[in-house]
């Protein structure tokens, strides 16, 4: 790739692609040619598997990256952290269109989803999350725009669409930090409807706060994560300083999870769950010690932090605890009321992973082609709260 | 037709001929023998539990969870009680079977475009003023159809005037009250229904949530929108500053330093 002389035509990379647009590709058959029950283990009893789990509800968990870093960005001011707001974005409008395509397996009828455009009925929660994500997409199109738009040879509508932007540049991110927090919250308030079968370790009235609150972490540690493997494999130059400091966020933050889901826990009457001989309490706890535990004690070992490595492996913890999270929200905690049995076949699994794949390779290319990262590192500058002297106000 | 109308199911009477089943499927035009279970082919279904036969189909919730969950609307509660289904709006998204809390509705998984399917209350025939099909075929006036508050009072005047059964109409509070009402001489725990922890009507609990919304986003937006006038404002400052009067740089502002 990228016009190198001596690298191999066939890697293990290069096979693994292969072999997951195959069976995406042979899963996306089964899903629309053959019929439901080739391609998933649904059923009347689990009308919901991991493509909403998965693909829907971590896909925008961990999303939500993009809005945090563009709010502390260009609302907040911290223009240290400009270099790394591109990609955040990026990170935040492949997920949401990942999402999107992903709803295309997911509904029954797909091509009549534009239905939810004419027919509204404002009381359903997924109303309210597919007018949220539908919106927060264009934003993030928006958002995005400027670095594909920079890149075009016509000066003339580049230069006026580049003022233009920048004009609006801060109603748009408003708008999205306030979309992108609305249904980050309504994901979980999709499941309060589902009181009296959720298990009651992920029942709460405030299923909305324990959405969000467990978004920002895990939508940091994925910039993390992706900032990391950029600047080892693609050759990009983000201060390593920058991504420690993204990853010195995240563990406070698993912290405040952790105080407010015990507290919640105990008054809504979860805390008699905790400590029961059964299946859902093993998922919770690995739950607990994936997403908060064992990712807080590596944040805070120094030896650990040290190393670039250790900063991405710590935040790789707290994704798996995110999904984990979600999947037990999602399906887990049902299980006991709806006994479905529920694991997923083969191509529910095989088009997440198609999907997850698609979004890494635009990144890959995207951050290749345009200009998403920085290239060279940026000689240090004073490491304060509006560093350069307002330079970048300037731009 | 302005009276609410309501089914009620008298368990003690119900001798699992199965007539009911078939009659439903009749009158929904559908071939084929009743089932055991509910599914897209069988809107209804009688299965027994220790010596008793018990009905499943659609409770008609007063406040329908699926109707309230539904997002393009397909599903409404009319007036006169039947929760019925729009086919033309579904896009297939099933949250209405996921947030039914007795999981009746059902979905054609074998077909390519397929539909949620479920007891209608056999819409049509009762806007034609006629009993549902289920309680017309009865044999022994298990199902016997009517108003709703006259259904109601045959309910309540049976649980009185016999002491066999369980002074309990299910169907009367749960979930916010329904248009089916079941009454036994077994608590209803023990035959399997569905005992909810409060009578709150789900749809209740997502709009609580909802409500809340334009709260936050209207304080949300507000504090954002002052923060990036703050943070703007410092930036306009220090540039007026940096580009104005000759100062001395690196710039050391108190302000700057705080929040490094």
């Amino acid at each position: 790739m990228n016009g190198t002389t001596t690298k191999p035509m066939f890697t293990v990379w290069r096979a693994l692609l292969a072999v997951i647009f195959l069976a995406g590709a042979y899963a996306t058959y089964l899903r629309f040619v053959v019929g439901w029950s080739a391609a998933t283990n649904l059923s009347d009893a689990q009308p919901w598997g991991v493509w909403v789990g998965l693909a829907t509800l971590c896909g925008v968990g961990l999303s939500a990256g993009g809005f945090t870093v563009a709010a502390a960005v260009y609302l907040l001011g911290m223009e240290r952290y400009r270099p790394i707001a591109r990609a955040a974005v990026l990170i935040a409008y492949l997920g949401y269109l990942s999402v999107c395509v992903g709803y295309a397996y997911e509904l029954g009828l797909p091509w009549l989803a534009w239905h939810a455009f004419i027919y509204w009925n404002p009381h359903s929660v997924l109303f309210d999350v597919c007018f949220c994500i539908l919106a927060y997409t264009t934003v993030l199109t928006i958002e995005f725009a400027p670095v594909i738009v920079e890149k075009l040879k016509w000066t003339g509508f580049r230069d006026k669409f580049l003022h233009w932007h920048h004009r609006l540049a801060t109603a748009v991110v408003l708008a999205g930090v306030l979309l992108s927090s609305m249904h980050q919250s309504f994901l979980g308030g999709l499941f309060l409807i589902f009181k009296g079968k959720i298990y009651p370790l992920w029942y709460t009235p405030y299923l909305t706060t324990m959405f969000y609150l467990s978004a920002i972490p895990a939508g940091l540690a994925m910039v993390v994560i992706t900032l990391y493997l950029c600047n080892r494999s693609l050759k990009t130059k983000v201060d390593p300083e920058i991504i420690k400091e993204v990853a010195w966020v995240i563990s406070p933050m698993l912290i405040i999870n952790l105080v407010w889901r015990m507290v919640d826990l105990i008054k809504h009457g979860g805390g008699a769950y905790l400590f029961l001989r059964r299946p859902e309490t093993a998922y919770f706890w690995i739950e607990i010690a994936l997403f908060i535990v064992i990712p807080v004690v590596m944040f805070n070992t120094r030896w650990i932090m040290k190393r670039p490595e250790g900063i991405y492996w710590s935040s790789a913890v707290v994704i798996m605890g995110f999904i984990t999270n979600r999947i037990n929200v999602s399906i887990n905690s049902l299980e006991r009321a709806t006994q479905a049995g529920y694991v997923p076949k083969w191509p529910e699994m095989a088009v997440t992973v198609m999907l997850v794949t698609c979004a890494v390779l635009a990144f890959r290319y995207a951050v290749l082609y345009l200009d998403v990262l920085p290239r060279r590192a940026v000689p240090e500058r004073a490491r304060r709260w509006l560093a350069n002297a307002g330079i970048a106000a300037n731009a | 037709m302005s009276a609410k109308k309501a089914l009620l199911i008298d368990i003690t009477k119900c001798i699992g001929c199965q007539t009911c089943s078939s009659a439903c499927k009749e009158a929904h035009g559908i071939p084929g023998d009743p089932e055991p279970h509910l599914s897209a082919t069988a809107f209804n279904a009688v299965r027994e539990q220790d010596g008793h036969y018990i009905r499943k189909m659609c409770m008609h919730c007063e406040q329908p969870a699926c109707a309230s969950a539904c997002l393009v609307g397909a599903l409404r509660k009319t007036e006169f009680g039947p929760v019925i289904y729009d086919k033309k709006k579904c896009i297939g998204c099933r949250y209405c079977m996921m947030a039914c809390p007795q999981s009746v509705p059902r979905y054609e998984w074998s077909k390519l475009a397929p539909y949620m399917k479920k007891c209608d209350m056999c819409y049509e025939r009762v806007s034609q003023g006629k009993p549902t099909a289920c309680a017309e075929a009865c044999p022994v006036q298990a199902t016997i159809f009517g108003d709703r508050d006259e259904i109601l009072h045959e309910a309540r005047k049976r649980i009185v005037e016999d002491p066999k059964y369980v002074p309990h109409i299910y169907g009367e509070r749960e979930f916010g009250g329904a248009s089916m009402f079941f009454i036994s001489d077994v608590e209803f725990e023990k035959l399997g229904f569905v005992i909810p922890k409060d009578d709150e009507p789900l749809p209740e609990v997502s709009k609580a949530a909802l409500d809340e919304a334009p709260t936050v986003v209207l304080v949300g937006g507000t504090l954002l929108a002052g923060l990036y006038w703050i943070t703007n404002r410092r930036k306009q400052v220090l540039l007026a500053e940096a580009q104005g009067k000759t100062i001395k740089f690196p710039m050391t502002h108190d302000d700057a330093e705080d929040r490094s």
